[in-house]
């Protein structure tokens, strides 16, 4: 469904993502990991499209989308979450789900309709006619997911979507996401939550300094040795975190 | 987003008063008075669709107002239709416009507003140096005409005429509020690249609103020049009426419909009273209402961002919520 | 005059005059916009007012001048502690109230202080264009062919003075040090301990100080009148737009350029024009490099 051939993406003199190279199939749930500053991010900003390659390519369902503005790429059925939140804070929480509803959806009242079944799907339904502004971050965090569910995507880049959360969040945000997946969309998840990710995730990938240093199942993942050096330096059993 | 149906009312309140105002006097003042409120709020609205829908708030807004106050005067003052001219003043603002909403893609908040600052000056001292064209400093009478295709109208006509362009700018505005376009543009507003994350257009979207907001400000600026019947370029360019047109809005509600018309509704009387109290004494006048207009200003950004409207909507919660 | 003799000495003359009058008009344009680029490369207000209290200025050195035969260079200095305490009021008053607030709110209290300022001015000594004519400003110095006013260069050098003696504050005193540091980063600024409150004070009362000064500086050089704060403050930003919002290097350098440009202009199309001038180059600017020709790419998105 998507891939990515050889994406570099620099920033002056600093290589953020060095030739990454992936692939995703349909129906997968590929999570991302990698100390902080290892191009997560910026990797989920080249696909996108809020930055565009230096080299390499990305084809999304046969296209090449390439340095496509972010909004077209949405609307062809891919869309990213923000790892710092972003709701419209002065609208309400249907408000905000329903303008992702809008972008599929020509006619308003479809849209709100569409809203009112993402909102229920994410648990938000009590919070519906609160201002976003008012949430507090776990809340906010789910507010980002519904929003983008809604957009209908196909595909869906979630960006530390568990980040700040206590256990509970952290349970509910979980299985939002296992059902999301069970209704037919293929993930990317960007996660620090190894024990979260370990449960989740079919296939892992990780970054460091920019570079994919290594995929695989997370039992894989989890011994080796590559890995476990760019998170610790030293002996450390990633299975049991 | 969807509007509480008390500003509905109010609003029709407020049309419904305008339309019936010469059915109960004939008195010009009262009339000019009306005319003026629905103007300022028509222009206000003009405004509000850019700096309260969009989120791009202009200063030099006096820009698009005076190309279609010069349109139309020009025109007429060569004996030809100012509506022709009203139709030019848009087409010319709709480029301007465009430049404008140009510059609001590469520009964020303070640096653009001061860059519409600087493109009303721009034209401001064009129109006040190019004499064979614009007559210069001097300004552009507008010659009485009579009859409605050179708008050379009375005042209950003209009341009327305003009325229509004051409905259509409420109207858009309702629009703007309840569309899709409306409610993209309210993502564009808060948070850009979460719209864009949406699919929403932003640059384009912004653009179109700037552009709906210039030609809206031009219409106005036309039908003024010909109502007031004088176009003089170091006020129709004045950053004093730029603000103006903020002040409306902020103080009646950005974003809202009807924040503009409750804004010159309070601004315009308050200007009319002072006028006709303050009569005699000229320029000092002048200047005391503006500072009015300027305490107020910093006040009601300050303590009620949301202007009249947000008031009236917070009271009636807390209303609410005490009933319950 | 015959043809040929025009090109010659005349010629450098010529240059020799625009290029004084270029040094000595920038160097006031610095001080008006050092101010500004202070108030916004730590507070990240755009101070719409600005103009104003230049104005302001000029009004208090006519007055002196008038009332009391004060010469405007006596009356520099009490100015500087007015201003000094103006700013403060302003600040504590107004500006504290919104600095933590939208962009929107800034722009429309400043915009709202300047309106108000105006029109005091307006309603208070009305509209007519006052003049001041000290002994100073009659008096013209030629030196090399060039000719010009000893108003003018004493306001150039007063007005580099203290821009150097500001730039000095900023780079050598712990005070300076402190400013500096909250302009980088505010919250890091208060995470060390800095009260970014009495910083801001500081750097208002000292913005406006700055202002208020220049303007009892160019009182015998332009006329006197409530919206004369606009043709410098709108030139103002163009310098600080040039040079790079907060960037008080980027000021001076950015008041040379303008005064240059305003010079030349002035020389070839004529003073009518000029204006138009640094506007085009306001706008180019802020459209090509909107983070000044010194400031580094995109720096304009971090007064966000």
């Amino acid at each position: 469904m998507l891939t990515l051939e050889s994406v570099t993406k620099r920033f002056g003199g600093l290589t953020a993502v060095r030739a990454v190279s992936l692939e995703v199939r349909r129906g997968d749930l590929l999570g991302i990991i990698g100390p902080n500053g290892a191009g997560k991010t910026t990797l989920f900003n080249v696909i996108a499209g809020y930055y565009r390659p230096e080299e390499g390519r990305v084809v999304f369902e046969g296209r090449d989308v390439t340095g496509l503005p972010a909004h077209a790429i949405s609307r062809l059925g891919l869309t990213r979450t923000f790892q710092i939140v972003k709701p419209f804070g002065n609208l309400s929480v249907a408000d905000n789900v329903m303008i992702g509803a809008l972008t599929r959806l020509q006619r308003v009242r479809d849209a709100r309709v569409e809203a009112e079944r993402v909102i229920a799907l994410c648990g938000l339904g009590p919070h519906a006619p609160a201002r976003a502004r008012a949430l507090p971050v776990g809340l906010r965090k789910r507010l980002e997911v519904a929003r983008a569910l809604a957009t209908r995507p196909r595909l869906l880049l979630l960006d530390e979507v568990m980040a700040g959360l206590n256990p509970s969040e952290l349970a509910g945000i979980i299985d939002l996401v296992r059902r999301v997946h069970a209704e037919g969309v293929t993930l990317i998840v960007i996660e620090h939550v190894m024990a979260a990710m370990m449960r989740l995730a079919q296939r892992i990938v990780m970054l460091h300094h920019g570079e994919k240093i290594a995929e695989g199942t997370p039992a894989e993942i989890a011994h080796d040795r590559r890995v476990i050096d760019a998170y610790l330096g030293d002996e450390f059993n990633l299975a049991e975190a | 987003m969807t509007r509480l149906a008390p500003d509905r009312w109010a609003a029709v309140a407020l049309f419904a008063a305008a339309a019936a105002t010469p059915l109960v006097t004939r008195d010009t003042f009262m009339l000019d008075s009306v005319i003026l409120i629905l103007l300022w709020g028509s222009l206000s609205a003009g405004w509000n669709v850019a700096g309260g829908y969009a989120g791009q708030v202009s200063l030099g807004h006096a820009a698009f107002f005076g190309i279609g106050a010069y349109a139309a005067a020009l025109m007429s003052a060569r004996h030809l239709n100012p509506w022709l001219g009203l139709a030019i003043g848009v087409g010319l603002s709709i480029g301007a416009g465009g430049l404008i909403g140009y510059l609001s893609n590469r520009l964020k908040g303070p640096y653009f507003a001061l860059s519409t600052i600087a493109f009303a000056e721009v034209l401001k001292i064009v129109a006040s140096r190019w004499r064979g064209f614009t007559a210069g400093s001097e300004g552009v009478p507008v010659p009485f005409r009579p009859g409605f295709a050179t708008l050379g109208l009375g005042h209950v006509a003209w009341l009327y005429l305003i009325l229509v362009l004051a409905l259509v700018c409420y109207a858009l505005q309702m629009y703007l509020e309840r569309s899709r376009v409306g409610y993209q543009l309210a993502g564009v507003r808060e948070d850009e690249d979460a719209a864009e994350a949406l699919g929403i257009a932003t640059r384009r979207r912004k653009v179109q609103a700037v552009v709906l907001s210039a030609a809206l400000t031009s219409m106005g600026g036309s039908l003024w020049a010909q109502y007031v019947g004088f176009v003089d370029p170091s006020h129709v360019f004045s950053i004093d009426l730029s603000v103006r047109f903020a002040l409306n809005s902020i103080i009646g509600g950005m974003g809202t419909a009807l924040g503009p018309f409750l804004g010159s509704l309070l601004i315009t009387s308050l200007e009319t009273y002072l006028r006709a109290t303050f009569s005699g004494i000229q320029a000092g006048f002048t200047g005391i209402y503006l500072i009015i207009y300027g305490v107020v200003l910093i006040l009601i950004v300050r303590f009620a961002p949301e202007g009249v409207t947000g008031i009236a909507a917070r009271w009636r919660t807390r209303r609410d919520r005490a009933h319950a | 005059m015959d043809p040929a003799r025009r090109l010659g000495p005349a010629q450098i003359d010529v240059v020799a005059q625009l290029a004084v009058s270029t040094v000595l008009l920038g160097g006031i344009y610095a001080l008006i916009a050092v101010g500004l680029t202070l108030i916004f490369g730590i507070m990240r207000v755009v101070n719409f007012a600005h103009g104003e209290f230049l104005m302001l200025g000029m009004y208090l050195a006519f007055f002196a001048f008038t009332l009391e035969g004060l010469d405007p260079y006596v009356v520099l200095l009490i100015s500087i502690p007015i201003f000094y305490g103006v700013g403060w009021l302003v600040y504590v008053l107004i500006m504290r109230g919104v600095i933590h607030a939208s962009h929107n709110v800034q722009i429309f209290t400043t915009v709202g202080l300047s309106t108000a300022l105006q029109n005091v001015a307006l309603v208070l000594w009305t509209g007519d264009f006052r003049v001041i004519r000290p002994w100073h400003s009659s008096v013209v110095l030629r030196v090399a062919g060039t000719a010009f006013n000893l108003s003018q260069v004493v306001a150039w050098a007063v007005a580099v003075a203290l821009t150097i003696a500001l730039f000095a504050f900023m780079k050598w005193t712990h005070t300076g040090r402190v400013m500096r540091a909250t302009a980088q980063d505010r919250d890091a600024a208060t995470l060390m301990g800095i009260d970014t409150d009495r910083v801001y004070r500081l750097t208002f009362a000292i913005g406006i100080a700055c202002v208020g000064a220049a303007g009892v500086l160019v009182s015998p050089l332009y006329a006197v009148y409530p919206q004369a704060g606009l043709q410098f403050v709108t030139l103002a930003y163009v310098v600080v737009v040039l040079g790079g919002l907060g960037d008080m290097a980027g000021a001076m350098a950015g008041s040379l350029i303008v005064a240059a440009v305003e010079v030349a202009g002035s020389y070839v199309f004529g003073a009518a024009w000029k204006e138009v001038f640094y506007f085009l180059l306001f706008i180019g600017v802020l459209v090509f490099r909107p983070a000044g020709l010194f400031g580094q790419r995109g720096a304009e998105t971090l007064g966000a």
